[in-house]
């Protein structure tokens, strides 16, 4: 068998593992509502919304739908990733790992993917229901290119997630460290972001009372690129019709490459450097 | 260094990273306590009992030599060539102190992975669980393990992909009398099938009738390493004898000969006393003694420590503590 085939295996049987974990069967009654659960809400014809914006097309009731993947999904992947290092350090499991032949890098490759997968198949079913049940519901079925981008677009915000949660859990020398890091950039950047926005917009004298100001949503929109679900949410607004942040669709995929690359990038680094 | 050696380390080293934060840099690290300029080589089908006292950097050796920590001196060699971290742990099995082995999982499933993780087939891995008695237990949960069970999967691990030397930490520790007996045997089994095996222990009794020669280790370096006759005449060690008796030895046959230790409990004494006085079993026989122990003493530990180092025991016991934190030779012509 060979080294690839090997590391795929290994990552296999990870994600196995992980999907029919206890936390998983706990999740996976709060990815239900979040996830399909919010886009049969927001697909509901006489939805009453702030500022009376009414989704007008199937991508816009997914995309309105998509911070069910912001809260729930994201903390599923921190929850399910956050001891994959400390954990077996903790038990002597990890000395073991890292004195096999095994290169570090590819037991990298084994931990993301295998901790990935297990919440992304999941999520990406729920998310193929979801437009599904939009279609049923509201009658307004999501393009087959939105829903390839939307999928992918909430498969990258896992991963990001997942590599910060292993990063975390790397560093962490016991698991309340591990939880307290991954919890802690969760909420950064799910809850304290806009908080965050706010102020340096405020410091940099932009309207930051008026919503529909356009000065306030361009530095929103740049400032979001500093942050994985403000990524997320422009890749998904290149599917939307007459929305201007400020950074273009290339300016949104580069970003997205950069969130990809980077975390993976410093796991990897301080994988290499472990010492049990 | 020979050809039928399975491995050879030469001036091998490896310093800890402890913090060392500054007011400009609060993750500032400096090297710390670890192993260094250890050299010795490893026979095909030898067992090396590693000894040292807590902290003299045991654990930190077995890392090092199984390829778990970077080497940043020294090198180690195999018929000559120089083998790299990946050849390293491709041909060193390592069994860490304790592994709590728990989750839901099964034996099987944990060695299916560490088969895919050594590079070998899963069979082979299944069937290294009969070598270490573990194949009845195949669908066991890990969680259902006794420790003894649990340090017969951490070997059974460890002898995945036929490693040429296998090391293991302190594999005794919380095992009883019986398993112990066991696990020598099965070490001694695979020894005689030309695998080179590393035992370390802080406990020179636990390694009694299984090692072959004995590594002393102290503040991360090699005092000595041989055979226990050759260590002990090296270190200018006499053989000490333990003499239990119902009562006191007389003056003039203890003018005689240079005792050790004297204690007296509940109306037995105890005579230690260095070996070699033959005609003393017949003085004490002539003088009506009753003797309840007559027994040939190896030298503890902290004997040989003393031995090797020069030093009184006091003054071991204060390096001791202080092991982990000051390193015993200047590395680099520098006190760190």
């Amino acid at each position: 068998m060979t080294p690839s085939k090997r590391m795929w295996r290994l990552a296999f049987a990870l994600s196995k593992q992980r999907m029919l974990s206890t936390r998983m069967l706990i999740m996976l009654p709060i990815l239900l509502l979040f996830v399909p659960g919010m886009a049969w809400g927001f697909a509901d014809p006489n939805i009453q919304l702030p500022a009376e914006q009414l989704p007008t097309n199937g991508t816009e009731v997914m995309f309105l739908a998509s911070i069910g993947i912001v809260f729930a999904g994201t903390m599923a992947a921190v929850l399910i990733a956050h001891d994959g290092i400390s954990r077996d350090r903790l038990s002597g499991v990890l000395e073991v790992r890292l004195s096999q032949p095994m290169p570090r890098w590819r037991q990298g490759v084994v931990l993301m993917l295998g901790h990935w997968s297990s919440i992304a198949l999941p999520v990406a079913v729920l998310l193929v229901a979801s437009m599904m049940l939009v279609g049923y519901r509201s009658g307004m079925w999501v393009p087959l290119s939105d829903a390839i981008i939307y999928i992918i677009a909430a498969m990258l915000i896992l991963w990001w997630y997942t590599a910060f949660a292993l990063l975390a859990s790397s560093i962490a020398k016991e698991q309340g460290s591990a939880i307290a890091f991954s919890i802690g950039l969760w909420f950064l950047f799910t809850l304290l972001w806009v908080l965050f926005t706010t102020l340096l917009a405020a410091l940099n004298g932009v309207a930051v009372g008026d919503t529909q100001d356009q000065g306030y949503l361009v530095f929103e929109g740049r400032l979001d690129l500093l942050s994985p679900n403000g990524v997320y949410h422009h890749i998904l607004e290149t599917r939307l019709d007459g929305v201007d942040r400020g950074v273009s669709a290339l300016g949104a995929f580069f970003a997205a490459i950069l969130w990809t690359l980077v975390p993976v990038y410093l796991f990897q680094r301080r994988l290499n450097r472990l010492v049990p | 260094m020979g050809d039928d050696d399975a491995m050879q380390f030469d001036s091998i080293g490896y310093r800890h990273q402890i913090p060392n934060p500054a007011w400009y840099n609060p993750f500032k690290k400096r090297k710390g306590a670890g192993i260094t300029n250890v050299s010795f080589s490893i026979p095909e089908g030898s067992i090396i009992g590693l000894v040292g006292t807590n902290g003299a950097g045991k654990t930190t050796l077995l890392r090092a030599i199984s390829g778990i920590l970077p080497l940043e001196e020294g090198t180690v060699k195999r018929n000559g060539g120089v083998l790299d971290s990946d050849a390293l742990r491709s041909l060193v099995g390592f069994m860490p102190e304790q592994v709590r082995w728990a989750s839901l999982g099964t034996i099987r499933r944990t060695m299916t992975e560490f088969a895919h993780l050594r590079g070998c087939s899963v069979q082979s891995a299944l069937d290294v669980l009969t070598v270490v008695g573990l194949k009845n237990r195949m669908d066991s949960s890990l969680d259902s393990l006794s420790q003894g069970m649990r340090q017969r999967l951490s070997l059974g691990v460890a002898l995945l992909g036929t490693p040429r030397v296998l090391v293991l930490d302190e594999p005794f520790n919380g095992m009883d009398p019986v398993a112990i007996d066991a696990f020598k045997r099965l070490l001694r089994t695979l020894a005689n099938k030309g695998i080179s095996i590393i035992v370390s222990s802080h406990h020179l009794a636990e390694l009694d009738h299984l090692i072959d020669t004995i590594a002393l280790l102290h503040r991360g370096q090699l005092l000595a390493h041989g055979t226990t006759d050759s260590l002990r005449a090296n270190l200018g060690f006499e053989h000490m004898t333990e003499i239990v008796l119902e009562r006191q030895i007389e003056e003039e046959i203890l003018d005689a000969m240079d005792v050790l230790e004297h204690t007296e409990f509940e109306g037995q004494h105890r005579y230690v006393i260095e070996s070699g006085h033959h005609q003393l079993l017949e003085k004490l026989v002539a003088n009506n003694h009753t003797i309840s122990t007559w027994r040939v003493v190896p030298p503890t530990l902290i004997e040989l420590l003393c031995a090797a180092t020069g030093m009184n025991r006091e003054t071991i016991g204060m390096n001791v503590e202080q092991s982990s934190i000051i390193p015993f030779r200047t590395v680099g012509g520098e006190e760190e």
